[in-house]
C-alpha cells in the first residue's frame, strides 16, 4: 500500500528567475513550490491514476515516491517503510517505468535486465529464472542477445519493462509509459499494467491519455499547480466536472473547459 | 559493499570496452602515439643537430681589408660562404630574411692595432633566438683560433712559449671542476621533464571519455535515474564508477609507458645525441617505477573527471568543463620542466607536480625512494577527498536533476 500524507516539495529559484516570481503562484519566498500538501493512498491490487497537465508536479511526486528526491515536508509510506528513513527498503519494493527512461546501448537486452536484477540483490540463479519467465511473458526471445542500440522502440520498451519487473516489485510506478509507442506496443503495456493489478501489486499510473485512465484506473488523483484538485473514481470525476467525456472532465477540473476537445 | 561495487564495475567496464572511441583513446593512442612522438622528436633533434653542424653558413664582412688575415681564414673554410653586403646597417635585415647567418664588422685600423699590441673589437651579428644553432660556436671558433695565434706570437716576444709557460701566465690559479652529476643526471635534468608530461596527458585522456560517459552520458540517456532507484547506496555507485574511470586512466598511462619501452627495444640503440643518451640510460625497472608513479595521478584525474561529469547535464557540457580541467591538470605537470623546481618534502605533497618530479628523478636516476611514501599518501588523501566529494554530489538533487 502507498500512503502519501501532506507531501510538499520546494526548489530554490535561481537568481535570474526571481524577477518573474509574480507570474506563477507557486513561486514565492525565493522558492518554487512544486508540490503542495498532496495526500492520497493506493491499496494493494489497485491502480491509482496520477493525472495533471505538464508541469503540474506529477513527476516530482513520483520522484519522491521512488526516493530519487526527498520531500521538503510530509510523509510517504510504502508497505510499512518510510521513504525518508528507509529509502533502500523502499527501492527494493518499487519498480519504476518511465517513457523517458533510456537503456544502456552497448549492453544486450539480457545483460541489462540481469544487471538490474543483481543490483536488487538477486543471485544469479534467481535472476535467470525470473528472466526466463519475463522473456516468455513479454515475447523477448528473438532479441534478448541483441545490443539495445539495435532494438526498435517497442523492443526497447519491453526491455525496460523487464528491467522494471526483474526483482518482482510489490509497487510499480508507470510514468507515461506509452509515450512515443505505436498502438500495438502501447496495448502490450496496458495489458501488462492490468496483469500487475491482477497479481495484487500496487500500481501508480501517470498518463496524458484519458482512454487509458478510463480503462485502467480504480481511482484518480488530479494535480494542478502542485495541489490536488480532485480525488475519486473515473465516474466521480465525470460527475464532479459535469462532463461525459474524460478529456473534457480533465480540462474542466484544471480550469480549461473553454478549450475545444474533438 | 564489495559485491555491489563489483557488479557496477564489471557492467561499466564492459560498456567502456565496447565503445570504439574509448578504446582508441585508452589503448591505441597511448601505445602508438608515445613511440611515434618520441621517434619524431628524436629524428627532428638529430636532423637539426646534423644540419646545424654541417650547414654551409653564409656570412658577410664589413671592413674586410681592416683585418685581411682573419677574413682569409673564413674564406678558406669550406663551411662558410661569403655574401657581399655594403653596410653594417644592412646586416640585421640580411639575417632576418636569411640571406646570411651571421655578419662580421672589422673596425678601421684593426690590423695596425694588432701590430701595435692593441685589442681591436670585432662585432659578430647572429640570431641568438634560435634553439638549435651553432652559428656563434662555429664563427667564434675561427675568431678564437686567430686570437690565440696572435696571443702566442705576443707572448713569444716576451720569451714565453710553450703551453705550460703560457698557461701559467694567463691562468696563475688553475680551477679544476669536478662535477658530481653523471651524464644521465645532466641529460635527465635537461630533458627529463618532458616525459612525465607526456605520460600524465595520457593518464588524463584515457579517463576522459569513460568519465563523461558514466556520469553526464547516463544523465543524457535517461539511465542515471533508473540506477539511482536501485537499492544500492550512492557510495557504492560512485566507487563502482570511479574504479572503472581510474582503471582506464591507469591502463592508458601504463600503455604509454609500455609504448616508450617498445620504442626503446626497437630503436633505442640507434638514437644518437642527447636524446639517445637519455633513452639508453632508462632501464625496464625505471619504466616499471614510472608506471607505478602514474597510478596515483590516475586516481586524482578519475575523481576530478567524475565530479564534473556528474555535475554536467549533458555529454557536451561535460566536455566543455573538461577543457579547463585539462589545463588545470597539465600546469602542475609542466612545473617539473621549470628550472630550479626539484622534488623535496614540500613539492612531494603538491598533486601531479609531485608525480611529474618523481618521474623526472627516476629518469635522472636520483630518486629518493622515501619520497614515494609522501607522494602516495598525499595523492591518496586528495583522491579520497575528491571521491567523498563525488558521493556528496551524487546525493544532491540539485546536481542530479539540474535543469
Amino acid at each position: 500500500m502507498i500512503e502519501v500524507i501532506n507531501l510538499e516539495k520546494k526548489f530554490k529559484i535561481k537568481k535570474k528567475r526571481k524577477n518573474n516570481s509574480e507570474l506563477d503562484p507557486r513561486e514565492h519566498g525565493g522558492y518554487f513550490h512544486a508540490v503542495r500538501k498532496v495526500d492520497f493512498t493506493c491499496q494493494n491490487g489497485h491502480i491509482l491514476g496520477l493525472l495533471g497537465p505538464n508541469g503540474a508536479g506529477k513527476t516530482t511526486v513520483l520522484r519522491m515516491l521512488s526516493t530519487a528526491i526527498k520531500p521538503t515536508a510530509g510523509e510517504i509510506n510504502i508497505h510499512g517503510f518510510n521513504a525518508i528513513h528507509d529509502p533502500l527498503e523502499i527501492r527494493k519494493q518499487i519498480g519504476f517505468l518511465s517513457g523517458a527512461t533510456g537503456l544502456y546501448g552497448r549492453l544486450t537486452a539480457k545483460e541489462m535486465i540481469v544487471y538490474f536484477g543483481r543490483l536488487h540483490g538477486m543471485d544469479a540463479l534467481a535472476c535467470q529464472k525470473r528472466l526466463e519467465s519475463l522473456v516468455d511473458i513479454l515475447e523477448m526471445g528473438s532479441f534478448l542477445d541483441r545490443r539495445n542500440d539495435n532494438l526498435s522502440a517497442g523492443m526497447k520498451q519491453k526491455v525496460n519493462i523487464a528491467r522494471t519487473l526483474i526483482h518482482d516489485p510489490k509497487v510499480i510506478v508507470f510514468d507515461e509509459p506509452t509515450t512515443g509507442l505505436d498502438v500495438a506496443a502501447a496495448e502490450a503495456i496496458i495489458r501488462l499494467i492490468e496483469q500487475c493489478k491482477n497479481e495484487g501489486k500496487t500500481v501508480l499510473f501517470s498518463t496524458h491519455h484519458m482512454h487509458e485512465v478510463e480503462r485502467l484506473c480504480d481511482s484518480i488523483v488530479l494535480i494542478h499547480e502542485g495541489l490536488v484538485t480532485f480525488t475519486g473514481t473515473v465516474t466521480q470525476m465525470k460527475h464532479q466536472s459535469g462532463q461525459a467525456q474524460m478529456d473534457k472532465a480533465f480540462l474542466a477540473l484544471i480550469g480549461k473547459e473553454d478549450l475545444h476537445v474533438a | 559493499m564489495l559485491h555491489n561495487i563489483l557488479i557496477i564495475f564489471l557492467k561499466e567496464f564492459k560498456e567502456v570496452i565496447r565503445d570504439r572511441k574509448t578504446l582508441i583513446f585508452m589503448l591505441v593512442l597511448p601505445t602508438v602515439a608515445v613511440p611515434l612522438l618520441i621517434n619524431v622528436m628524436t629524428e627532428f633533434m638529430i636532423k637539426a643537430e646534423k644540419k646545424a653542424a654541417e650547414e654551409t653558413l653564409r656570412y658577410a664582412v664589413i671592413g674586410e681589408s681592416n683585418l685581411p688575415d682573419l677574413a682569409d681564414l673564413f674564406m678558406q673554410d669550406t663551411g662558410f660562404q661569403q655574401v657581399i653586403i655594403q653596410d653594417e646597417s644592412e646586416i640585421r635585415e640580411a639575417i632576418a630574411d636569411e640571406r646570411i647567418k651571421f655578419g662580421l664588422v672589422f673596425p678601421d685600423g684593426a690590423n695596425q692595432l694588432i701590430v701595435d699590441g692593441g685589442q681591436p673589437s670585432i662585432k659578430l651579428y647572429y640570431n641568438n633566438a634560435a634553439l638549435v644553432s651553432r652559428v656563434k660556436r662555429r664563427a667564434s671558433q675561427i675568431i678564437n683560433d686567430y686570437s690565440d695565434h696572435i696571443r702566442d706570437e705576443r707572448l713569444a716576444t716576451y720569451g714565453v712559449s710553450g703551453g705550460y709557460a703560457r698557461d701559467k701566465i694567463l691562468n696563475p690559479v688553475a680551477l679544476e671542476e669536478l662535477g658530481t652529476a653523471n651524464q644521465r643526471e645532466l641529460i635527465g635534468e635537461r630533458f627529463g621533464g618532458m616525459l612525465p608530461y607526456l605520460f600524465i596527458i595520457f593518464s588524463f585522456i584515457g579517463a576522459l571519455y569513460p568519465a563523461i560517459d558514466l556520469g553526464a552520458g547516463e544523465k543524457e540517456r535517461g539511465t542515471l535515474e533508473t540506477l539511482l532507484l536501485t537499492p544500492v547506496p550512492r557510495l557504492h555507485l560512485v566507487l563502482g564508477k570511479f574504479f572503472v574511470i581510474f582503471s582506464t586512466g591507469v591502463i592508458s598511462s601504463i600503455l604509454s609507458v609500455a609504448g616508450m619501452g617498445l620504442f626503446l627495444l626497437a630503436k633505442g640503440k640507434n638514437v644518437t645525441g642527447p636524446m639517445g643518451e637519455i633513452l639508453s640510460s632508462i632501464s625496464a625497472v625505471d619504466l616499471a617505477l614510472v608506471g607505478a608513479m602514474l597510478i596515483p595521478t590516475a586516481a586524482i584525474f578519475a575523481a576530478l573527471l567524475m565530479s564534473i561529469s556528474i555535475y554536467a547535464k549533458s555529454f557536451k557540457e561535460a566536455q566543455s568543463y573538461a577543457t579547463p580541467l585539462n589545463m588545470l591538470c597539465i600546469f602542475p605537470a609542466i612545473a617539473a620542466m621549470l628550472p630550479g623546481v626539484e622534488l623535496n618534502w614540500k613539492t612531494a605533497i603538491i598533486p601531479i607536480t609531485n608525480v611529474s618530479l618523481a618521474i623526472k628523478e627516476l629518469i635522472k636516476g636520483t630518486m629518493d625512494y622515501q619520497m614515494t611514501i609522501v607522494i602516495l599518501t598525499s595523492t591518496s588523501l586528495i583522491a579520497g577527498a575528491l571521491i567523498w566529494f563525488c558521493t556528496i554530489w551524487f546525493e544532491r538533487e540539485s546536481v542530479l536533476f539540474r535543469e
